[in-house]
């Protein structure tokens, strides 16, 4: 179909008006007119004229009627492959529709004819394949936003590829295939949830087998307990009819009966075995007496034999003890002699070992006191010697300390005089002849300077006198001297000394008595530590020691404690042997006493027993007098044993007789008890069996087991329904998947000279459910659709629509391609990609372009068409 | 001499539950039904006794409207008397049934529970072997032989399968000896137990149950209408209908069909008869889709014509063939979907469930995509 020319009656602003398009091209027709010419009003009428009954008055419709009112009218002339046409609709008001041949003139169809005309026209129902090639203004998506359009497009899609490739329609089921998987979802969507679980009939069906189950367990329990209560009650009954046969009663009193009388029957027998075991008894105690007598008599001869046997045997005894007494008392003192002589002998040995002590202590305290006395008489000497120093040192008082100080005042006369010296006038002699000069009368010294101050007379034997006149020291080094001087002197006027020299005499002196006293006080101390008074007392205490020694030859005393231990070990053998002789005479004399006090004792019974045998001689008579008693009193007693024997054998047993009797007591009241228990018991059981029975319940039983039977097959069968379904909707979305693969080929096919006017190396990828792109592959990217930019989403949406209209062309069924000011966030150089891509498709294509962009699509070419408005 | 209608096997207030409500409604009822209609052939035949051969009633402890009902009806038919003995199902130790019965009975109801001779009339000794349990384990009839009954001609009364015969419904309910009626002297035994009517020999006949309540048996329901002349005469026994719901299970084998709808249709009872059918088929056989598909159409078709219908077609082995599978599509997902299944339908190294349930898969794959 090509659309030639389009007219618009009474449409929007075009009220009471006619607008006509005409001259529309086959190729790329351009009405690029300003804003509010009307060309979203031709594309709404166009759109309408197709796609909208005439009957209807849809918002669409309604949004054509201008604000007077009034019928609408909307024609297009178009071409098909059967000739030209106009199809013309008019709604609202005197509503039609109408296909007239433009050829000759003529209507073909009208109302809804026409529409079934126009749908055929378009290839199906709905919006068709031309509703996908529908471009409105600012359309950047694929999909329309309503649900209803997405399944319009959808089916368009479907339709378009349906119709351009039989192929890809065989391949992938097309529109068949989706009614059969809906068909089959629906039908395992009444069945059970995405998940598997039951739903609708089939959870039904599985709850009607679970409440029949639950019932029949409910009926078939009451059942068991009808049919318990049955046998129950039978039994019951049966137990009555056995309680109350007369048979039984007769059976029970009869042995109630027989009973009694066996029990009185035991009583008397009893009785008389009672008085023969009396009678029994009686003869049994008097041969016992019998019997004692006789045995009383020969026990007592026999004691009396016995008696005198042990006298005999005391007596024996008795002399043998008194021996052995004898005997042991020789043995005891001969023990005891052995014993005095050991100690005797240990007394001896210990005094010769004591002598011995002796004599080694007091001879050695006679060598001490030698010792003792050499020592006494040195250290009285050093003692003298040690007090002879010490004299000399306590009389002196030149200590090393006087002496220091002594120095040290000479050494400061020294200085002075030096001091002195060194200022005055000297004079030195010497002497060549024995005239000597003299001073004052003596002689001046020779060859030793000789310090002259102030006048000084000389008389020089034979010469005559010389006064010499020197100069003098100052009076304060004088004093200074003179001070000095008077330290010394007193320094030495503390010891005597006269001069410097003597002094350190005198100290020499001292200092040698110093050291003889202390070189006697060290020998002293290492002789007598605690003093020579302590020398003498240990010298007299040894003198004393001393004195007990001799100087005889003294044993070793090693021997002599060797024969002390010897003796005393025969000592203790001695008296070991004393003390054992002692025992044996005690024992023996013990044994003496006891042999003498059981003869005693056997004279004593001898006596007892012969009072008891009585007499001798009538020993004899005693004893045949009594075992002729006691043969009489066995005799009787034999028989009445006899006689009790026989009545016990032939006694019937009492407590057997009474037990019997309390069975058949028992007996008849059990048999009253149970009646009255069994009867109540019966009278419950054929309540419970009548409420039970009167509910039919084994019917009921019955009936539920059928019915479970059936409603498990139910449930079995829908179990199996759905398996397969689900089977089948696995198998049909497997190759359905299988299918589509192949579909998208054409697609890509058709697409990629387009797509790459745009982008070179680029691919669309397709969504499975939507059959539409969502995403573009450029190089190594991979973006989704919705993540590219308004104009590029623009264009691919074109592009894809321009790729279906292709395919479309290619199978001979021209659908026009309708754009209302699309393109509008395409740049200047992709909007000229795009006309690029138009013109390329136009071969072969019919391409409506509504815009206001007069100089944008300027470039694009194409037909210009007429377009008039004259009033109607 | 007397003139009776032998019947067994009434099974009143049987549930039948493994059908829908209202068919078990309609089989209780024709069940009911069964005792005013032996009661007018007995009026009709002139017969003084109907002689129920045990199992009257279906439990031991039948609801009290199913005994009352029963004991009603026959009441109701005043003209005849009706001998009832217990059964295996309705055995004499179902004490609460007989004592309900022997309560309620009218006096044309002569309950037998003892092997005791029971006296029809002057002429005719009935002797009764009431099973005491369901399973008796013995030969009930035994005591017959020796039974002292005079001149008077002898009738015997049981219920159980005979020794030679293994034809118990229910795993035999006591053992009769097949000549019982020769050895004891009988001119006719009556015998219940076995819900198809049978002759055992001359003088023995099982009378069969008078309403069909099982596929198994495929003759018409019936009662016996029993003449004796005597006590040595040959009975002269007369089948009388009495069955009105038909129980039809049916075998179709698809081998070698062509057709597979008319093959479908031949085992069909007539129209007029189906609302009072309950009708199984059971196919067997293999079948391609398309095929099944018709059979579906055509079962599905047809079934609402019966009283109650099954068809059992899990003996159906799927096979298919190009043809087949061009039908629902030349190619294409939806024809390489139906080949799949078509496969492993056929493949013998799956499991039969597996097989099965693709089987079924492809049934409603053809019954979506041809609906169209």
């Amino acid at each position: 179909m090509k659309i030639l020319a389009l007219h618009l009656s009474n449409v929007r602003k075009f009220t009471g008006q006619r607008a006509s398009i005409t001259g529309i091209g086959t190729g790329i027709t351009v009405l690029s007119e300003a804003n509010e010419f009307g060309k979203s009003t031709f594309f709404d009428a166009i759109h309408a004229l197709f796609f909208e009954k005439y009957s209807t008055a849809s918002k669409p419709v309604k949004s054509l009627q201008p604000y007077a009112g009034g019928g609408v009218e909307i024609s297009a002339d178009i071409a098909t492959d059967q000739g030209e046409f106009r199809v013309e609709k008019r709604f609202l008001a005197r509503k039609s529709a109408k296909v007239t041949r433009l050829s000759d003139n003529t209507t073909i169809a009208q109302d809804d004819e026409a529409e079934r005309w126009i749908a055929a026209l378009l290839g199906s129902a709905s919006d068709g394949p031309a509703g996908l090639l529908w471009v409105r203004q600012g359309l950047v998506g694929l999909e329309p936003d309503t649900a209803r359009e997405k399944t319009q497009a959808m089916d368009a899609r479907r339709d378009l590829l349906s119709s351009v490739a039989g192929e890809i329609d065989a391949m992938t089921g097309g529109r068949r295939m989706d009614r059969v998987m809906r068909a089959v979802a629906d039908a395992l969507g009444d069945l059970a949830t995405q998940r598997g679980t039951k739903r609708g009939v089939w959870k039904q069906a599985a709850d009607d087998v679970a409440a029949l189950e639950a019932e029949f367990a409910t009926v078939n329990a009451q059942v068991t307990a009808l049919n318990a209560a049955l046998v129950a009650r039978k039994q019951a009954e049966s137990t009555l009819n056995r309680l109350d046969s007369p048979e039984g009663k007769t059976r029970r009193d009869t042995a109630l009966a027989l009973a009694k009388t066996a029990l009185d029957a035991a009583r008397a027998h009893a009785g008389l075995v009672t008085v023969a075991r009396q009678d029994h008894d009686l003869a049994a105690l008097h041969t016992k007496a019998t019997r004692n007598d006789l045995d009383s008599f020969l026990a007592a001869l026999d004691g009396l034999q016995t008696a005198q046997t042990f006298v005999n045997k005391t007596k024996t005894a008795s002399d043998q003890a008194k021996i052995d007494t004898a005997t042991r008392k020789l043995s005891l003192d001969h023990a005891a002699a052995q014993h005095q002589t050991a100690l005797t002998a240990v007394a001896i040995a210990r005094a010769a070992l004591e002598d011995t002590r002796v004599q080694i202590t007091a001879r050695k305290a006679r060598n001490d006191a030698a010792l003792l006395t050499t020592q006494i008489t040195k250290a009285q000497s050093i003692s003298t010697e040690r007090d002879t120093a010490n004299a000399v040192v306590k009389a002196s008082g030149a200590t090393p300390a006087w002496l220091q100080k002594v120095e040290t005042a000479a050494a400061d006369v020294a200085l002075h005089t030096n001091a002195i010296s060194a200022t005055a006038t000297t004079l030195r002699v010497t002497y060549d002849a024995a005239a000597r000069i003299t001073q004052n009368g003596a002689d001046l010294p020779a060859n030793q300077p000789i310090v002259l101050e102030g006048e000084t007379v000389l008389r020089l034997p034979g010469i005559g006198q010389v006064s010499i006149f020197a100069q003098s020291a100052g009076p304060q080094v004088k004093a200074t001297l003179a001070a000095a001087q008077v330290k010394l002197d007193g320094l030495l006027a503390q010891t005597g000394a006269t001069d410097v020299p003597d002094a350190r005499r005198i100290a020499a002196i001292r200092a040698q008595a110093q050291i003889q006293f202390d070189r006697a006080q060290g020998i002293l101390d290492a002789l007598a530590p605690a003093g020579i008074a302590a020398l003498h007392s240990a010298k007299a205490e040894a003198d004393l020691t001393a004195s007990a020694a001799h100087d005889a030859p003294l044993p070793a005393i090693a021997d002599v404690d060797a024969a002390v231990s010897q003796a005393e070990t025969v000592a203790t053998a001695a008296q070991i042997l004393w003390a054992q002789a002692d025992c044996d005479h005690t024992a023996a004399r013990e044994n003496a006493i006891k042999a003498e006090a059981a003869a005693d004792t056997a004279h004593a019974r001898l006596d007892h027993a012969s009072t008891n045998a009585g007499p001798a001689e009538s020993h004899d008579s005693q004893r045949a007098d009594l075992l002729r008693r006691h043969a009489q009193t066995d005799a009787a007693l034999i028989d009445t044993h006899t006689k009790l024997q026989s009545l016990i054998a032939a006694a019937p047993d009492i407590d057997t007789a009474q037990a019997e009797l309390d069975r058949a007591e028992a007996a008849i009241k059990a048999a009253q008890t149970e009646r009255a228990q069994v009867s109540e018991r019966r009278a419950a059981l054929s309540s419970q069996i009548q409420t039970l029975a009167g509910n039919g319940i084994e019917e009921r039983r019955d009936d539920l087991a059928g019915q479970l039977d059936t409603a498990r097959l139910a449930e079995a069968r829908l179990a199996q329904k759905a398996a397969a379904l689900t089977r089948l909707q696995s198998a049909l979305e497997a190759e359905r998947v299988a299918a589509r693969d192949l579909y998208f080929g054409p697609i890509q096919e058709a697409l990629k000279p387009l797509l790459s006017i745009l982008h070179s190396d680029a691919a669309l990828r397709f969504d499975n459910d939507s059959l539409l792109p969502n995403g573009l592959s450029r190089a190594d990217t991979d973006e989704p659709l919705e993540d590219l930019s308004g104009g590029t989403r623009e264009q691919i949406a074109i592009l894809t629509r321009l790729a279906f209209a292709r395919l479309y062309a290619h199978q001979g069924r021209h659908m026009p391609i309708i754009l209302d000011d699309a393109l509008v966030y395409s740049d200047d150089d992709r909007i000229i990609k795009m006309f690029t891509a138009l013109t390329r498709v136009a071969k072969d294509q019919q391409i409506i372009v509504f815009s206001c962009r007069q100089l944008a699509f300027q470039d694009l070419g194409g037909t210009r068409p007429k377009f008039e408005v004259t009033p109607l | 001499m007397i003139t009776f209608i032998h019947s067994s096997d009434l099974h009143l207030g049987k549930p039948f539950g493994r059908f829908p409500e209202d068919v078990r409604a309609r089989l209780r009822q024709a069940r009911a039904d069964v005792l005013p209609r032996l009661a007018t052939l007995a009026r009709t035949h002139n017969a003084s006794h109907i002689l129920l051969a045990g199992d009257t009633f279906d439990q031991t402890t039948p609801s009290p409207q199913v005994i009352r009902q029963a004991l009603n009806m026959m009441r109701a038919a005043e003209h005849v008397t009706w001998v009832v003995m217990p059964g295996n199902h309705d055995h004499a130790n179902a004490t609460e049934l007989w004592r309900q019965i022997a309560q309620d009975a009218p006096p044309n109801v002569a309950v037998q529970l003892a092997p005791t001779p029971f006296a029809l009339t002057p002429h005719a000794t009935l002797l009764p072997a009431p099973p005491a349990e369901r399973h008796p384990g013995r030969d009930l009839t035994d005591w017959f032989d020796d039974a002292a009954t005079g001149d008077a001609l002898r009738v015997g009364l049981a219920h159980g399968s005979v020794t030679d015969f293994d034809s118990s419904e229910e795993g035999g309910s006591s053992v009769i000896a097949p000549d019982r009626a020769r050895r004891a002297g009988l001119a006719y035994l009556a015998l219940g137990d076995w819900h198809g009517q049978l002759q055992i020999g001359p003088q023995t006949w099982y009378s069969g149950a008078p309403e069909a309540d099982g596929f198994k048996h495929d003759k018409t329901p019936a009662a016996l209408l029993v003449h004796l002349q005597g006590p040595t005469a040959p009975p002269h026994i007369t089948p009388l209908p009495t069955g009105t719901i038909h129980w039809q299970r049916s075998r179709l084998d698809l081998t070698g069909m062509t057709d597979i709808t008319v093959a479908h249709r031949t085992t069909l009872p007539p129209l007029p008869a189906r609302a009072l059918t309950l009708f199984d088929l059971n196919v067997a056989g293999y079948i391609g889709p398309l095929d099944r598909f018709a059979l579906d159409a055509s079962i599905t078709k047809t079934a609402a014509d019966f009283l109650w219908h099954r068809a059992d077609l899990s003996g159906c082995r799927m096979t298919h063939d190009t043809s087949d599978l061009d039908a629902l599509d030349s190619q294409g997902a939806l024809r390489a979907a139906a080949t799949a299944l078509a496969v492993e339908a056929a493949d013998p190294n799956l499991s039969t469930e597996t097989r099965a349930t693709a089987q079924d898969a492809l049934s409603h794959l053809f019954a979506v995509a041809l609906e169209e």
